[in-house]
């Protein structure tokens, strides 16, 4: 469904994105996890057709994104990171210039279709600059569904939401994996990846450093961890088992917790550093 | 071409912001100013040759408005648009060209600066003018609303910031506003500086609003502001068509 080769991004000296090879298959959701900085974005901005790589190929469905990228917007919805809706417009407009813009034909019953799905039908006529920041989420995730796309990209899709919003948008997001939308989708979130993606890259300075599904990254390290603070320094301890994690917090002098693996883990393992730097 | 849903988005925001009247005054509060100031004013002791002080200037203000305007919305809702809002990125990655997108721009800019102008003009009949209104006069306002709209698609695409679009507007828009026959003859100034003014556009918009004929005079400045109304529409197509963050 995707393919990328080589694909690099520089800002003059800032290498934002430094040979990333990738295949995303259809049907997947795909994530990008890495803190800010990492690449995420600029690998969206390219696939969308927004920004053009400095090296390297992308394509969507053997549609060159730089050569041909008119096939390749009529493939695509973006939902970007930050919420770029007209607030000054109903939600109603909002979705009915988008849908103009793809040339899309039953507007009016698309965009109703659309508001019953997001649960906004009662709002189709209200400025979208009065609604809630959930609701406004929504409504782009629902604009980039308009036109019916195979892929979506999801940019940080549940940033800034409270928890009870996030999980209504994983939901969402759910839904469109069952009905065969291949998905890509950036986040800095460790439990969004997990709950999600079918395959995860961890991206990091421009790098991809693993890619795998969840549950094979978060094995390579072992099954739990324990947790111990050393003179207000938190040390990590990999363990096989929880029988191996309790006779290590056993050996500690101090307050200790134990968990199951995760993808910061991981994360922590291959870069030395904390996803939220 | 797909122009419609961009012209029509501009247009439905522009109507929301009509609503406000805060919006309308400061929009139209300088023209409005000139014309109170020194057409009812300091114009009862200026003499123009052959006509009275507001039938010169409120052509000359026409212009001026339609300019300002059309510029000034396209090139803010650009700037803003695509490094505040990012509402401009929709069009990048949507299925339309770039000659769409300015097409779209032009057109509502060109809506914007015919609103202002009407109002000026209104304005100004009920103060007494005896302006003269023909085709040539309607098509050389059209004209000049496009030219300063496509300048402003240019502008809103390079501005880095906002304050950059208040810079290119303090140092061409505004000198173009004073120097180029809005409120005193050009030919009064001093020869190198007619040189100058002939070569800008708005010089021959002031011309052919105060004398729409179809002299050959008339038809070169029509061919003039043709000329920079293509040049800017190419270059700002271009621009977008370019666009890479």
């Amino acid at each position: 469904m995707i393919i990328t080769q080589d694909l690099s991004k520089h800002y003059r000296e800032v290498v934002a994105l430094d040979g990333l090879y990738l295949e995303i298959h259809p049907g997947e959701i795909f994530g990008l996890l890495g803190p800010n900085g990492a690449g995420k974005t600029t690998t969206i901005k390219i696939l969308t057709t927004l920004a053009r790589p400095t090296r390297g190929r992308a394509f969507l469905q053997d549609y060159d994104v730089v050569r041909q990228p008119l096939p390749v917007k009529r493939l695509i919805g973006v939902c970007p990171q930050e919420i770029n809706l007209d607030k000054e417009l109903t939600a109603y407009e909002n979705l009915w210039i988008y849908g103009r813009l793809y040339r899309l034909p039953d507007l009016h019953k698309r965009i109703k279709e659309l508001l019953d799905f997001g649960d906004l039908s009662d709002r189709a006529s209200h400025l979208v600059k009065n609604f809630s920041g959930g609701m406004q989420r929504r409504l782009l995730i629902l604009r980039a569904l308009m036109s019916r796309p195979q892929v979506l990209f999801l940019d940080e899709p549940t940033v800034g939401l409270d928890p009870q919003v996030r999980r209504q948008l994983w939901s969402l997001i759910q839904q469109l994996k069952m009905e065969g939308i291949t998905i890509v989708l950036t986040t800095h979130y460790i439990e969004e990846a997990e709950m999600l993606c079918d395959r995860v890259g961890i991206l990091n300075r421009g790098r991809l450093i693993a890619l795998d599904t969840p549950a094979a990254l978060v094995a390579r390290l072992g099954g739990y961890v324990v947790e111990a603070m050393h003179n207000g320094k938190r040390e990590y301890h990999l363990v096989k088992d929880k029988a191996e994690a309790y006779s290590c917090a056993q050996t500690e002098n101090c307050e200790v917790i134990i968990r199951k693996v995760n993808l910061e883990d991981v994360f922590i393992q291959l870069t030395g550093e904390r996803l939220s730097r | 071409m797909n122009w419609f849903p961009i012209f029509y988005r501009e247009i439905l925001l522009f109507q929301r912001r009509l609503l406000r009247l805060g919006y309308v005054v400061s929009a139209l509060f300088a023209p409005l100013l000139y014309l109170l100031a020194f057409g009812l004013g300091l114009g009862k002791r200026v003499a123009i040759p052959g006509t009275s002080y507001l039938d010169y200037l409120l052509p000359g203000l026409i212009a001026m408005s339609s300019m300002t305007n059309a510029y000034t919305w396209v090139a803010n809702g650009l700037t803003v648009g695509r490094l505040h809002f990012r509402t401009f990125q929709v069009y990048v990655q949507a299925p339309v060209t770039a000659t769409a997108i300015v097409v779209g721009e032009l057109l509502a800019g060109v809506a914007r600066g015919l609103f202002a102008s009407l109002i000026i003009l209104v304005l100004g009949l009920l103060l007494g003018s005896r302006l003269q209104l023909n085709l040539m006069f309607v098509l050389a306002l059209i004209l000049n609303c496009a030219l300063f709209a496509a300048l402003g698609v240019i502008v809103g695409m390079r501005s880095r910031s906002h304050e950059d679009t208040a810079t290119f507007t303090n140092f061409l828009i505004m000198p173009m506003a004073f120097f180029c026959g809005t409120f005193f003859p050009v030919n009064e100034m001093p020869w190198l500086v007619q040189v100058i003014i002939n070569c800008l556009p708005l010089t021959h918009t002031n011309h052919l609003l105060r004398f729409p004929a179809w002299t050959l005079a008339d038809l070169g400045s029509l061919l003039v502001l043709t000329a920079y109304g293509l040049f800017c529409i190419v270059l700002g197509i271009i621009i977008i068509r370019r666009y890479s963050e």
